[in-house]
């Protein structure tokens, strides 16, 4: 069985599933980072942007990028219910990091039985059909919805890179990351950054069900089973490494699936706890490179605070 | 006078009063001891209410065509219905209610871990459970009271296996099945009566439950060379596998059981849906004029057909078969409770059921029905075979 073309199967449809994987986990490093919330309510954010695109497409009869854009605004719709009704009562009122956590499961929870009497639990999909056809490269079966699915991804995270990198509210968000009480001492208004951060995984995250959901059924219950993934792959990537979950989400997704060559093919999901066991209790930090990522950081926060001195 | 015809007057109206009262209770009672009831605990609301609204509207087509027909012995037949959410907790809550507020002989209720959570109940009450679509196989083993007019699990998996070996003549089969109790069981089903039948198992893969993707396990079956796969899946994933299997070029006929057994799949997958091959306890309109009228019916009234068809024709039917034990013991002038009803309804022992034909009690509390195979055939299902026990 272990041949050439086997390999680059297994690896080519790893790398194109793993898309939604990578944005899923970037949603919940990002809040993880910015907002300092271990968010587990991303599953009702993720759940929102895949029936939005839902009853876009299949009940009211738009096209697919219309559909698109439902996912983006349903997923973003929930994100700013979460922070302006959840996160940002709970702020101000004090509440405890595990109280927020608390709060996280309960909202998830609260969304998907919300959603089940909406939608009932039958399975469904955006598109009616939910196959894509296949040209073979090199015997290797590459499907229309692949490609397509793996640039999304790569715009993704290039747009995220460029505006924490180049735009105002971006670096806000970093120096909120870094310190977010001295970045309200410099005048940055800390809840419009930490609404921005989840807005944004609000958007990702309805990519990343636009594209899970064009390809794979889902039904309320399921976005809460994708963030397992996403979690694991955080963890995996270091906490608050955007980047390193990302790349924790490919490997993680390419590991596993390669796994069929050495183990049968029920073990799959316990191979996923098994990593998370053993980098949670190795690797409690992830496994960052510390040297680059502290000087990465000085490069980036140091005109945070210059910009937003200027800015008052 | 006056007063004495005002009061022979007010007497008078006294007694009309009193007559009226008293004809209308005793026709009240009449009326109460005219009608005969059964209960119905379904999911009305909640994440099953789709399937559970369209089987009691089948159920409550057939109890008023039976009352069309003159009732039961001329007795007005009654159906009870309450709602279980499919929920065990909120299913002994409605089974309670009707046992004592109710008082029904018999209800017929569906989802396993409902029929499972008011089995004591029925027991402990003398009260006859009728399970009408559940199909977990300790379904049988739940007390003196409890029976199933469904045939409980595997009936179909080891029909499936035993056709593709001896009818449609494969020698090797592939099994790809989901990593959980249901799964392996009826994966080991098809494995043990397709070597039994014959042929060979050249692969035998699972699949983690909450797998996203099955490039792997169906590539290992792809090496394998198989001539039939059998996908032994939940309705959620096993559009997705069918669809890699054909992307991966995997070409041969697949096999599942009836949770594909469902429009949608066509939808969903198109011409890869070909050669696909699912089963059905009941049969189609292919296969009885009397289920195409009762599909048509759905269509014209309703506008469109009900969610889960063999399902709702099980329930259409189920009142037929309350309704017969009900007229035997009438007949027989023997008191109407749970006792009595399941002493006649072993007795009679065979019903002739509108939709799904006969169905006979065996002493082990299971059924035997005839498994129906359809097939995706030029972009639909159609009927492929019956398979007899």
């Amino acid at each position: 069985m272990l041949n050439a073309t086997v390999i680059s199967q297994i690896l080519w449809t790893s790398l194109a599933t793993s898309s939604y994987f990578v944005l899923f986990a970037l949603a919940f490093a990002l809040v993880l980072k910015v907002n300092k919330v271990f968010n587990f309510a991303q599953a009702g954010m993720m759940t929102c942007g895949f029936y939005a695109a839902y009853v876009a497409v299949r009940v009211v009869g738009l096209p697919g990028p219309a559909g698109f854009i439902a996912a983006l605004a349903g997923g973003a719709a929930m994100a700013f219910v979460l922070e302006r009704f959840g996160f940002s009562v709970l702020r101000h009122r004090k509440a405890s990091p595990m109280f927020v956590f608390i709060f996280t499961l309960v909202a998830s929870q609260f969304i998907t039985y919300a959603m089940t009497m909406i939608f009932g639990t039958w399975p469904t999909t955006i598109f009616a059909s939910m196959f894509w056809p296949v040209t073979l490269v090199a015997d290797v079966a590459v499907s229309a919805w692949d490609i397509p699915a793996i640039l999304a991804t790569v715009a993704v995270l290039s747009g995220l890179w460029a505006f924490l990198r180049f735009t105002r509210y971006g670096q806000f968000m970093i120096a909120v990351a870094d310190n977010a009480d001295l970045a309200e001492l410099y005048g940055i208004r800390k809840d419009r950054v930490l609404m921005v951060s989840m807005l944004i995984a609000g958007l990702i995250c309805g990519v990343g069900m636009f594209l899970y959901g064009t390809r794979a059924q889902v039904q309320p219950a399921a976005a809460t089973e994708l963030m397992l993934f996403a979690v694991a792959a955080t963890i995996l990537g270091g906490i608050g490494n955007l980047w390193g979950a990302a790349l924790a989400a490919v490997v993680l997704g390419v590991v596993q699936n390669s796994s069929i060559l050495f183990i049968p093919s029920a073990w799959q999901g316990f191979l996923l706890y098994a990593f998370l066991f053993f980098a949670i209790v190795l690797f409690p930090s992830g496994f960052r490179l510390p040297e680059r990522s502290k000087a990465l950081k000085r490069t980036v926060a140091a005109p945070v605070i210059a910009a937003d001195g200027k800015g008052g | 006078m006056t007063n004495r015809t005002m009061t022979g007057l007010s007497i008078g109206r006294r007694t009309a009063l009193a007559l009226v009262l008293l004809s209308a209770t005793s026709g009240l009672a009449l009326a109460q001891q005219a009608s005969l009831k059964f209960g119905l605990a379904m999911p009305l609301t909640g994440g099953q209410a789709l399937y559970g609204n369209d089987q009691v509207k089948a159920a409550q087509w057939a109890v008023d065509e039976i009352n069309k027909a003159g009732g039961i012995n001329g007795k007005k037949f009654e159906m009870v219905v309450l709602d279980t959410q499919a929920d065990p907790q909120v299913g002994i809550q409605a089974v309670n209610r009707m046992i004592s507020v109710d008082k029904t002989p018999v209800f017929i209720t569906a989802w396993s871990g409902v029929v499972k959570a008011v089995a004591p109940i029925a027991n402990d009450n003398k009260i006859v459970e009728l399970s009408v679509g559940a199909n977990a196989p300790d379904i049988a083993k739940l007390g003196d009271y409890v029976y199933t007019t469904f045939p409980l699990a595997d009936v179909d998996i080891r029909a499936v296996a035993a056709y593709s070996a001896k009818e449609m003549g494969k020698k090797k089969a592939a099994v790809l099945f989901i990593n959980n109790e249901t799964g392996i069981g009826s994966a080991e089903v098809y494995r043990d009566t397709f070597t039994k039948s014959g042929g060979q198992v050249v692969a035998y893969e699972a699949y983690d439950q909450k797998a996203t993707d099955f490039t792997g396990p169906l590539l290992k079956i792809r090496a394998s060379n198989p001539e039939i796969i059998h996908l032994q899946g939940l309705v959620s994933e096993s559009p997705q596998v069918i669809a890699q299997a054909r992307q991966l070029g995997i070409t041969v006929p697949i096999t599942s059981y009836s949770g594909i057994y469902n429009p949608k799949l066509i939808e969903q997958l198109g011409a890869a849906a070909e050669g696909v091959i699912a089963t059905s306890l009941a049969p189609g309109v292919e296969d009885s004029p009397a289920v195409k009228t009762y599909v048509e019916r759905w269509v014209k009234e309703v506008g469109r057909p009900p969610n889960g068809l063999p399902y709702t024709q099980y329930l259409y039917d189920s009142p037929y078969l309350v309704a017969a034990v009900f007229a035997s013991l009438d007949k027989k002038g023997t008191p109407i409770t749970g006792e009595n009803f399941r002493k006649e309804m072993l007795t009679i022992k065979t019903f002739d059921l509108p939709l799904t034909g006969k169905v006979t009690f065996a002493d082990d509390h299971t059924v035997n029905k005839p498994v129906y195979l359809v097939e995706v055939k030029g972009g639909k299902w159609t009927g492929k075979a019956v398979v007899n026990k």
